[in-house]
Protein backbone atom coordinates (compact mmCIF):
# COMPACT_ATOMS: atom_id res chain seq x y z
CA UNK A 1 0.00 0.00 0.00
CA UNK A 2 3.01 2.45 0.73
CA UNK A 3 4.90 1.74 -1.86
CA UNK A 4 1.73 2.86 -4.36
CA UNK A 5 0.54 5.68 -2.48
CA UNK A 6 4.86 6.94 -2.84
CA UNK A 7 4.49 6.21 -6.50
CA UNK A 8 1.18 7.89 -6.71
CA UNK A 9 3.01 11.12 -5.59
CA UNK A 10 6.19 10.55 -7.60
CA UNK A 11 3.95 10.15 -10.78
CA UNK A 12 2.10 13.51 -9.48
CA UNK A 13 5.14 15.39 -8.90
CA UNK A 14 7.02 14.54 -12.21
CA UNK A 15 3.20 15.43 -14.53
CA UNK A 16 3.80 18.92 -12.04
CA UNK A 17 7.43 19.29 -13.19
CA UNK A 18 6.32 18.17 -16.91
CA UNK A 19 3.68 20.90 -16.93
CA UNK A 20 6.09 23.48 -15.48
CA UNK A 21 8.51 23.04 -17.60
CA UNK A 22 5.98 22.46 -21.10
CA UNK A 23 4.81 26.45 -19.39
CA UNK A 24 8.30 27.79 -19.56
CA UNK A 25 9.73 26.29 -22.31
CA UNK A 26 6.81 28.18 -24.48
CA UNK A 27 7.98 31.71 -22.75
CA UNK A 28 11.24 31.45 -23.60
CA UNK A 29 10.52 30.13 -27.41
CA UNK A 30 8.15 32.78 -28.17
CA UNK A 31 11.15 35.88 -27.68
CA UNK A 32 13.50 33.78 -30.03
CA UNK A 33 11.06 33.31 -32.44
CA UNK A 34 10.33 37.16 -32.72
CA UNK A 35 13.82 37.81 -32.42
CA UNK A 36 14.26 36.32 -36.02
CA UNK A 37 11.10 37.34 -37.57
CA UNK A 38 8.44 39.78 -36.96
CA UNK A 39 7.16 41.14 -33.93
CA UNK A 40 3.84 40.27 -32.54
CA UNK A 41 1.81 42.56 -30.95
CA UNK A 42 -1.52 41.83 -28.97
CA UNK A 43 -4.74 44.10 -29.28
CA UNK A 44 -7.26 44.02 -27.05
CA UNK A 45 -10.84 44.09 -28.63
CA UNK A 46 -14.59 44.27 -26.76
CA UNK A 47 -15.74 41.37 -28.42
CA UNK A 48 -19.03 42.50 -28.61
CA UNK A 49 -18.70 45.89 -30.21
CA UNK A 50 -20.01 45.77 -33.46
CA UNK A 51 -18.91 46.67 -35.96
CA UNK A 52 -15.76 47.59 -35.18
CA UNK A 53 -14.89 44.43 -32.98
CA UNK A 54 -16.34 41.44 -32.45
CA UNK A 55 -16.43 37.55 -32.91
CA UNK A 56 -17.53 35.48 -35.99
CA UNK A 57 -19.38 32.04 -35.35
CA UNK A 58 -15.97 30.51 -35.12
CA UNK A 59 -14.32 33.34 -32.86
CA UNK A 60 -12.88 34.43 -34.63
CA UNK A 61 -11.91 38.47 -33.80
CA UNK A 62 -13.84 40.12 -37.08
CA UNK A 63 -14.96 44.15 -37.99
CA UNK A 64 -14.19 47.26 -39.14
CA UNK A 65 -11.12 48.08 -36.65
CA UNK A 66 -10.16 44.34 -37.10
CA UNK A 67 -9.87 44.87 -40.72
CA UNK A 68 -7.84 48.02 -40.08
CA UNK A 69 -5.31 47.01 -37.35
CA UNK A 70 -4.19 43.94 -40.18
CA UNK A 71 -4.11 46.23 -43.06
CA UNK A 72 -1.64 48.67 -40.56
CA UNK A 73 0.29 45.62 -39.65
CA UNK A 74 0.73 44.53 -42.49
CA UNK A 75 2.19 48.02 -43.74
CA UNK A 76 4.07 48.50 -41.19
CA UNK A 77 5.79 45.02 -40.88
CA UNK A 78 4.32 43.76 -37.89
CA UNK A 79 1.74 40.68 -36.55
CA UNK A 80 -0.95 40.91 -34.56
CA UNK A 81 -2.77 38.60 -32.47
CA UNK A 82 -6.39 39.56 -31.02
CA UNK A 83 -7.48 39.06 -27.43
CA UNK A 84 -10.81 39.69 -26.45
CA UNK A 85 -11.07 41.80 -23.12
CA UNK A 86 -13.45 42.90 -20.03
CA UNK A 87 -13.75 46.68 -21.36
CA UNK A 88 -13.70 47.71 -18.04
CA UNK A 89 -10.56 46.14 -17.40
CA UNK A 90 -9.34 46.93 -20.66
CA UNK A 91 -6.63 49.90 -19.36
CA UNK A 92 -5.44 47.76 -16.55
CA UNK A 93 -4.65 45.43 -18.96
CA UNK A 94 -3.26 47.65 -21.25
CA UNK A 95 -0.81 49.21 -18.09
CA UNK A 96 0.17 45.85 -16.88
CA UNK A 97 0.87 44.55 -20.71
CA UNK A 98 -1.23 42.00 -20.97
CA UNK A 99 -2.23 43.61 -24.24
CA UNK A 100 -0.03 45.86 -25.99
CA UNK A 101 -2.83 48.22 -27.72
CA UNK A 102 -6.41 48.66 -27.21
CA UNK A 103 -8.01 49.34 -31.23
CA UNK A 104 -11.66 49.09 -30.04
CA UNK A 105 -13.43 52.04 -31.39
CA UNK A 106 -11.93 53.66 -27.62
CA UNK A 107 -12.95 56.92 -27.49
CA UNK A 108 -9.99 59.49 -26.28
CA UNK A 109 -11.08 60.96 -23.04
CA UNK A 110 -9.34 62.51 -20.45
CA UNK A 111 -9.09 60.49 -17.94
CA UNK A 112 -8.30 57.87 -19.93
CA UNK A 113 -5.30 60.29 -21.45
CA UNK A 114 -3.83 60.03 -18.11
CA UNK A 115 -2.87 56.32 -18.18
CA UNK A 116 -2.65 55.96 -21.50
CA UNK A 117 -1.24 57.22 -25.04
CA UNK A 118 -3.61 58.07 -27.84
CA UNK A 119 -2.81 57.96 -31.41
CA UNK A 120 -4.29 60.32 -33.61
CA UNK A 121 -8.34 60.44 -33.48
CA UNK A 122 -9.53 57.62 -36.84
CA UNK A 123 -13.62 58.00 -36.06
CA UNK A 124 -16.00 60.22 -34.83
CA UNK A 125 -19.36 58.91 -33.37
CA UNK A 126 -21.89 60.10 -31.21
CA UNK A 127 -24.19 58.79 -28.38
CA UNK A 128 -27.66 57.48 -29.34
CA UNK A 129 -30.56 56.72 -26.98
CA UNK A 130 -32.70 53.49 -27.79
CA UNK A 131 -36.50 53.09 -26.14
CA UNK A 132 -38.45 49.95 -26.46
CA UNK A 133 -40.95 50.23 -29.08
CA UNK A 134 -43.99 49.99 -26.84
CA UNK A 135 -43.31 52.96 -24.94
CA UNK A 136 -43.62 56.61 -26.14
CA UNK A 137 -40.91 58.90 -23.81
CA UNK A 138 -38.88 61.36 -25.83
CA UNK A 139 -35.51 62.96 -25.94
CA UNK A 140 -37.03 65.72 -23.54
CA UNK A 141 -37.84 63.18 -21.34
CA UNK A 142 -34.47 61.81 -21.16
CA UNK A 143 -32.43 64.89 -20.82
CA UNK A 144 -35.05 65.78 -17.56
CA UNK A 145 -33.94 62.60 -15.75
CA UNK A 146 -36.87 61.15 -15.27
CA UNK A 147 -36.26 57.70 -17.12
CA UNK A 148 -34.52 54.73 -15.98
CA UNK A 149 -31.49 54.47 -18.32
CA UNK A 150 -28.93 51.54 -19.14
CA UNK A 151 -25.45 51.24 -19.84
CA UNK A 152 -22.72 49.57 -20.52
CA UNK A 153 -19.69 50.16 -17.36
CA UNK A 154 -16.77 51.92 -18.43
CA UNK A 155 -17.91 53.26 -21.51
CA UNK A 156 -18.75 56.78 -22.77
CA UNK A 157 -22.63 56.51 -22.54
CA UNK A 158 -22.39 56.01 -18.69
CA UNK A 159 -19.92 58.66 -18.34
CA UNK A 160 -22.05 61.07 -20.09
CA UNK A 161 -24.96 60.04 -17.87
CA UNK A 162 -23.36 60.43 -14.65
CA UNK A 163 -21.68 64.09 -15.50
CA UNK A 164 -24.67 65.52 -17.38
CA UNK A 165 -27.77 64.14 -15.62
CA UNK A 166 -26.76 62.83 -11.85
CA UNK A 167 -24.03 65.42 -10.84
CA UNK A 168 -26.39 68.16 -12.10
CA UNK A 169 -28.61 66.59 -9.53
CA UNK A 170 -31.50 66.13 -12.40
CA UNK A 171 -31.56 62.21 -12.16
CA UNK A 172 -31.01 60.02 -9.09
CA UNK A 173 -27.68 57.78 -9.26
CA UNK A 174 -29.50 54.21 -8.65
CA UNK A 175 -31.87 55.24 -11.79
CA UNK A 176 -28.55 54.68 -13.95
CA UNK A 177 -28.44 50.50 -14.22
CA UNK A 178 -25.19 49.46 -15.49
CA UNK A 179 -24.10 46.28 -16.82
CA UNK A 180 -21.27 43.81 -18.01
CA UNK A 181 -21.77 44.69 -21.44
CA UNK A 182 -24.22 46.00 -23.79
CA UNK A 183 -25.97 42.93 -25.06
CA UNK A 184 -27.65 42.69 -21.99
CA UNK A 185 -28.49 46.40 -21.41
CA UNK A 186 -30.48 45.67 -24.78
CA UNK A 187 -31.85 42.53 -23.23
CA UNK A 188 -33.49 44.69 -20.01
CA UNK A 189 -34.63 47.08 -22.49
CA UNK A 190 -36.61 44.14 -24.50
CA UNK A 191 -37.41 43.27 -20.45
CA UNK A 192 -39.25 46.13 -20.09
CA UNK A 193 -36.92 46.92 -16.88
CA UNK A 194 -35.33 50.38 -17.98
CA UNK A 195 -37.00 53.13 -20.48
CA UNK A 196 -33.48 53.96 -22.30
CA UNK A 197 -30.21 52.72 -23.02
CA UNK A 198 -27.30 55.04 -23.94
CA UNK A 199 -24.67 53.70 -26.41
CA UNK A 200 -22.46 54.45 -28.99
CA UNK A 201 -24.38 55.46 -32.04
CA UNK A 202 -23.24 52.27 -34.56
CA UNK A 203 -22.84 49.49 -32.42
CA UNK A 204 -26.44 50.18 -30.89
CA UNK A 205 -27.96 49.88 -34.21
CA UNK A 206 -26.30 46.41 -34.00
CA UNK A 207 -27.75 45.54 -30.91
CA UNK A 208 -31.43 46.36 -31.04
CA UNK A 209 -31.65 45.41 -34.58
CA UNK A 210 -33.30 42.15 -33.32
CA UNK A 211 -35.10 43.88 -30.85
CA UNK A 212 -38.83 45.39 -30.07
CA UNK A 213 -36.38 49.06 -29.54
CA UNK A 214 -36.12 51.75 -31.50
CA UNK A 215 -33.21 54.87 -31.56
CA UNK A 216 -35.13 58.12 -30.56
CA UNK A 217 -32.59 60.81 -30.76
CA UNK A 218 -28.46 61.32 -31.13
CA UNK A 219 -26.55 63.28 -28.23
CA UNK A 220 -23.44 65.27 -30.27
CA UNK A 221 -20.95 64.28 -28.25
CA UNK A 222 -18.72 64.54 -31.07
CA UNK A 223 -16.28 61.75 -29.02
CA UNK A 224 -13.04 60.70 -31.16
CA UNK A 225 -11.55 57.10 -31.11
CA UNK A 226 -8.21 56.44 -30.96
CA UNK A 227 -6.35 53.62 -30.31
CA UNK A 228 -4.47 53.47 -26.79
CA UNK A 229 -1.12 52.52 -26.67
CA UNK A 230 1.22 52.19 -22.84
CA UNK A 231 2.26 55.26 -22.32
CA UNK A 232 6.27 53.71 -22.01
CA UNK A 233 5.62 52.55 -25.67
CA UNK A 234 6.45 55.99 -27.82
CA UNK A 235 7.97 53.46 -30.77
CA UNK A 236 4.74 51.82 -31.19
CA UNK A 237 2.89 55.19 -31.18
CA UNK A 238 4.82 56.30 -33.49
CA UNK A 239 4.09 53.05 -35.96
CA UNK A 240 0.49 53.01 -35.21
CA UNK A 241 -0.06 56.97 -36.28
CA UNK A 242 2.16 56.64 -39.30
CA UNK A 243 -0.10 53.26 -39.77
CA UNK A 244 -3.42 55.23 -39.48
CA UNK A 245 -2.65 58.20 -41.41
CA UNK A 246 -1.63 55.73 -43.87
CA UNK A 247 -4.70 53.51 -44.33
CA UNK A 248 -6.82 56.91 -44.22
CA UNK A 249 -5.27 57.72 -47.23
CA UNK A 250 -5.67 54.47 -48.89
CA UNK A 251 -8.65 53.65 -50.83
CA UNK A 252 -8.83 51.15 -48.78
CA UNK A 253 -10.16 53.10 -45.92
CA UNK A 254 -13.45 53.84 -48.37
CA UNK A 255 -13.86 50.29 -49.18
CA UNK A 256 -13.09 49.34 -45.43
CA UNK A 257 -16.29 51.71 -44.81
CA UNK A 258 -18.70 50.01 -47.31
CA UNK A 259 -17.91 46.31 -45.81
CA UNK A 260 -19.31 47.20 -42.39
CA UNK A 261 -21.95 49.50 -43.58
CA UNK A 262 -20.50 52.52 -41.96
CA UNK B 1 -5.68 63.98 -6.15
CA UNK B 2 -3.84 62.67 -3.55
CA UNK B 3 -3.98 58.96 -2.30
CA UNK B 4 -5.66 60.28 0.97
CA UNK B 5 -8.57 62.39 -0.62
CA UNK B 6 -9.06 59.46 -2.90
CA UNK B 7 -9.94 57.37 -0.05
CA UNK B 8 -11.74 59.44 2.33
CA UNK B 9 -14.09 61.64 -0.22
CA UNK B 10 -14.52 58.94 -3.28
CA UNK B 11 -13.92 55.38 -2.41
CA UNK B 12 -15.02 55.21 1.65
CA UNK B 13 -18.24 56.44 0.47
CA UNK B 14 -19.09 54.63 -2.17
CA UNK B 15 -17.93 51.29 -0.30
CA UNK B 16 -20.29 52.36 2.51
CA UNK B 17 -23.33 52.45 0.28
CA UNK B 18 -22.47 49.48 -1.61
CA UNK B 19 -22.04 48.11 2.19
CA UNK B 20 -25.33 48.09 2.94
CA UNK B 21 -26.34 46.93 0.02
CA UNK B 22 -24.12 44.18 0.60
CA UNK B 23 -25.82 43.50 4.19
CA UNK B 24 -29.01 43.57 3.08
CA UNK B 25 -28.87 41.38 0.61
CA UNK B 26 -27.13 38.35 3.66
CA UNK B 27 -29.52 39.84 6.42
CA UNK B 28 -32.74 38.90 3.87
CA UNK B 29 -31.11 35.94 2.40
CA UNK B 30 -29.04 34.02 5.27
CA UNK B 31 -32.19 33.70 7.38
CA UNK B 32 -34.32 32.04 4.69
CA UNK B 33 -31.33 30.25 3.14
CA UNK B 34 -31.56 28.41 6.91
CA UNK B 35 -34.84 27.75 6.45
CA UNK B 36 -34.62 26.11 3.25
CA UNK B 37 -31.77 23.79 4.34
CA UNK B 38 -33.70 22.77 7.38
CA UNK B 39 -36.44 21.75 5.12
CA UNK B 40 -34.89 20.32 2.26
CA UNK B 41 -32.61 18.15 4.58
CA UNK B 42 -35.24 17.13 6.67
CA UNK B 43 -37.00 16.48 3.43
CA UNK B 44 -34.71 14.49 1.96
CA UNK B 45 -33.55 12.02 5.17
CA UNK B 46 -37.66 11.55 6.22
CA UNK B 47 -39.23 12.73 3.02
CA UNK B 48 -40.72 9.37 2.11
CA UNK B 49 -41.05 8.17 -1.27
CA UNK B 50 -42.13 11.83 -2.54
CA UNK B 51 -40.39 14.77 -1.48
CA UNK B 52 -37.24 12.94 -0.23
CA UNK B 53 -36.36 12.43 -4.46
CA UNK B 54 -37.44 16.32 -5.16
CA UNK B 55 -35.06 17.37 -2.59
CA UNK B 56 -31.97 15.43 -3.92
CA UNK B 57 -32.92 16.83 -7.22
CA UNK B 58 -32.68 20.03 -5.73
CA UNK B 59 -29.85 20.13 -3.94
CA UNK B 60 -27.93 18.11 -7.46
CA UNK B 61 -29.24 20.86 -9.23
CA UNK B 62 -28.27 23.62 -7.51
CA UNK B 63 -25.01 21.99 -6.81
CA UNK B 64 -24.38 21.13 -10.30
CA UNK B 65 -24.24 24.69 -11.70
CA UNK B 66 -22.57 27.88 -10.95
CA UNK B 67 -24.81 30.39 -9.01
CA UNK B 68 -24.01 32.84 -12.05
CA UNK B 69 -25.83 31.30 -14.40
CA UNK B 70 -28.72 30.67 -12.05
CA UNK B 71 -28.62 34.50 -10.93
CA UNK B 72 -28.40 35.24 -14.75
CA UNK B 73 -31.98 33.03 -15.65
CA UNK B 74 -33.28 34.44 -12.82
CA UNK B 75 -32.48 38.01 -13.87
CA UNK B 76 -32.22 37.77 -17.63
CA UNK B 77 -34.26 34.94 -18.77
CA UNK B 78 -37.64 34.49 -16.87
CA UNK B 79 -38.55 38.19 -18.39
CA UNK B 80 -39.68 35.62 -21.29
CA UNK B 81 -42.04 33.76 -19.76
CA UNK B 82 -43.28 36.93 -17.75
CA UNK B 83 -42.07 36.75 -14.07
CA UNK B 84 -40.07 39.99 -14.22
CA UNK B 85 -37.69 40.31 -10.64
CA UNK B 86 -36.44 43.25 -9.43
CA UNK B 87 -32.49 42.99 -9.42
CA UNK B 88 -32.09 42.73 -5.86
CA UNK B 89 -35.17 40.27 -5.65
CA UNK B 90 -33.52 38.24 -8.41
CA UNK B 91 -30.17 37.95 -6.43
CA UNK B 92 -31.94 37.05 -2.82
CA UNK B 93 -34.06 34.49 -4.47
CA UNK B 94 -30.42 33.22 -6.51
CA UNK B 95 -28.65 33.09 -2.92
CA UNK B 96 -31.70 31.99 -0.98
CA UNK B 97 -31.53 28.53 -3.04
CA UNK B 98 -27.91 28.20 -2.94
CA UNK B 99 -27.34 28.55 0.26
CA UNK B 100 -30.19 26.61 1.36
CA UNK B 101 -28.98 23.66 -0.89
CA UNK B 102 -25.46 23.88 0.44
CA UNK B 103 -26.67 24.19 4.36
CA UNK B 104 -28.93 21.17 3.64
CA UNK B 105 -25.89 18.98 3.15
CA UNK B 106 -24.36 20.14 5.73
CA UNK B 107 -27.63 19.38 8.06
CA UNK B 108 -28.18 16.41 6.52
CA UNK B 109 -24.99 15.17 7.69
CA UNK B 110 -25.51 16.58 10.90
CA UNK B 111 -28.87 14.32 11.52
CA UNK B 112 -27.02 11.40 10.32
CA UNK B 113 -24.44 11.48 12.70
CA UNK B 114 -27.53 11.29 15.88
CA UNK B 115 -28.03 7.67 16.59
CA UNK B 116 -31.44 6.15 15.27
CA UNK B 117 -32.16 4.84 18.58
CA UNK B 118 -32.92 8.29 19.99
CA UNK B 119 -35.93 8.38 17.38
CA UNK B 120 -36.96 4.87 18.33
CA UNK B 121 -36.82 5.87 22.17
CA UNK B 122 -39.28 8.76 21.05
CA UNK B 123 -41.32 6.83 19.79
CA UNK B 124 -41.47 4.79 22.42
CA UNK B 125 -42.34 7.65 24.67
CA UNK B 126 -45.40 8.74 22.42
CA UNK B 127 -43.91 11.28 20.34
CA UNK B 128 -44.96 11.65 16.62
CA UNK B 129 -42.33 11.58 14.29
CA UNK B 130 -42.71 14.91 13.39
CA UNK B 131 -42.41 15.30 17.28
CA UNK B 132 -39.16 13.47 17.10
CA UNK B 133 -37.66 15.00 14.69
CA UNK B 134 -38.33 19.09 15.86
CA UNK B 135 -37.39 18.17 19.52
CA UNK B 136 -34.99 15.88 19.84
CA UNK B 137 -33.25 15.34 16.16
CA UNK B 138 -32.87 18.78 15.08
CA UNK B 139 -31.91 20.57 18.16
CA UNK B 140 -29.41 18.52 18.44
CA UNK B 141 -28.60 18.25 14.40
CA UNK B 142 -28.32 22.13 14.32
CA UNK B 143 -25.58 22.49 17.31
CA UNK B 144 -23.44 19.70 15.42
CA UNK B 145 -24.10 21.25 12.00
CA UNK B 146 -23.01 24.97 12.76
CA UNK B 147 -19.36 24.48 11.43
CA UNK B 148 -20.72 23.58 8.69
CA UNK B 149 -23.29 26.22 8.53
CA UNK B 150 -20.85 29.21 9.65
CA UNK B 151 -18.79 28.57 6.74
CA UNK B 152 -22.04 28.38 4.41
CA UNK B 153 -22.73 32.11 5.61
CA UNK B 154 -19.22 33.00 4.83
CA UNK B 155 -19.56 31.74 1.62
CA UNK B 156 -22.64 34.28 1.03
CA UNK B 157 -20.81 37.01 2.08
CA UNK B 158 -18.57 36.44 -0.39
CA UNK B 159 -20.98 35.34 -3.48
CA UNK B 160 -23.37 37.80 -2.62
CA UNK B 161 -20.87 40.05 -4.48
CA UNK B 162 -22.72 38.18 -8.07
CA UNK B 163 -25.51 40.50 -7.69
CA UNK B 164 -23.42 43.31 -9.34
CA UNK B 165 -23.71 41.03 -12.46
CA UNK B 166 -27.44 41.86 -12.04
CA UNK B 167 -26.65 45.50 -12.24
CA UNK B 168 -26.88 45.89 -8.33
CA UNK B 169 -24.50 47.65 -6.63
CA UNK B 170 -23.24 45.81 -3.83
CA UNK B 171 -19.51 46.34 -1.80
CA UNK B 172 -17.45 45.18 -5.15
CA UNK B 173 -19.59 46.82 -7.74
CA UNK B 174 -19.29 49.74 -6.08
CA UNK B 175 -16.04 49.11 -5.84
CA UNK B 176 -15.34 48.43 -9.36
CA UNK B 177 -17.33 51.20 -10.18
CA UNK B 178 -14.90 53.30 -8.40
CA UNK B 179 -11.79 51.56 -10.13
CA UNK B 180 -13.21 52.07 -13.16
CA UNK B 181 -14.09 55.55 -13.37
CA UNK B 182 -10.26 56.07 -12.07
CA UNK B 183 -8.42 53.70 -12.84
CA UNK B 184 -7.40 52.97 -9.29
CA UNK B 185 -7.94 49.13 -9.13
CA UNK B 186 -4.81 47.84 -6.86
CA UNK B 187 -5.75 50.14 -4.33
CA UNK B 188 -9.89 49.69 -4.75
CA UNK B 189 -10.00 46.22 -4.67
CA UNK B 190 -7.11 46.13 -1.55
CA UNK B 191 -9.38 48.01 0.73
CA UNK B 192 -12.45 46.28 -0.69
CA UNK B 193 -10.93 43.13 -0.10
CA UNK B 194 -10.19 44.46 3.75
CA UNK B 195 -14.04 45.09 4.16
CA UNK B 196 -14.87 41.35 3.30
CA UNK B 197 -11.55 40.29 5.90
CA UNK B 198 -13.51 42.14 8.42
CA UNK B 199 -17.31 40.99 7.87
CA UNK B 200 -16.08 37.48 7.62
CA UNK B 201 -13.71 37.90 11.09
CA UNK B 202 -17.00 39.57 12.82
CA UNK B 203 -18.80 36.01 11.61
CA UNK B 204 -16.04 34.14 12.90
CA UNK B 205 -16.19 35.42 16.10
CA UNK B 206 -20.25 35.28 16.52
CA UNK B 207 -19.73 31.87 15.43
CA UNK B 208 -17.51 30.93 18.10
CA UNK B 209 -19.46 33.16 20.68
CA UNK B 210 -22.65 31.07 19.31
CA UNK B 211 -21.16 27.64 19.84
CA UNK B 212 -20.01 28.37 23.22
CA UNK B 213 -23.57 29.63 24.04
CA UNK B 214 -25.43 26.41 22.52
CA UNK B 215 -22.97 23.46 23.91
CA UNK B 216 -24.06 20.93 25.77
CA UNK B 217 -21.88 19.76 27.93
CA UNK B 218 -20.75 15.58 26.80
CA UNK B 219 -22.82 16.21 24.07
CA UNK B 220 -20.32 16.30 21.00
CA UNK B 221 -17.23 13.85 21.59
CA UNK B 222 -13.82 15.72 22.37
CA UNK B 223 -15.53 18.61 23.15
CA UNK B 224 -13.53 18.94 26.53
CA UNK B 225 -10.76 19.17 25.11
CA UNK B 226 -11.60 21.51 22.36
CA UNK B 227 -12.69 23.90 25.21
CA UNK B 228 -9.14 23.89 26.90
CA UNK B 229 -7.98 25.23 23.93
Amino acid sequence: MERKALGAICACLLLLIVGIAGCTGTQTETPAATGSEKQTYIIGIDAEYPPYSYLDKDGNAIGFDVDSAKWIAEQQGFDVTFQPTAWDGIIPALQAGKIDMVYSGMTITKERQEKVNFSIPYWKVNQSVAIHDDTSVTMDDFYAGTLIIGAQRGTTGQIWVEENLIETGKMPAENLKLYDNFPLVATDLQNKRIDAAIYDTPPMLDAIADKPAHIIGEIDTGEEYGVAIRKSDVALLNTMNEGLEKLMNDPYWDELQDKWEM
Amino acid sequence: MDQITFLTEILLPALMSGLVVTLQLIAVSAPFGLLLGIGVAVGRQYGGGILSPVCKVFVYLIKGTPLLLLLIILYFGLPSVGITFSAFTASVIGFILCNGAYNSEYIRGAILSIKDGQMVAAQALGMTRLQAIRNIILPQALIRAIPGLSNEFIYLIKYSSLAYMLTVIELSGAGKLVATKYFAYTETFMVVGLVYLALVTITTVAVNLLEKHVSVPGMIRGETSAMQL
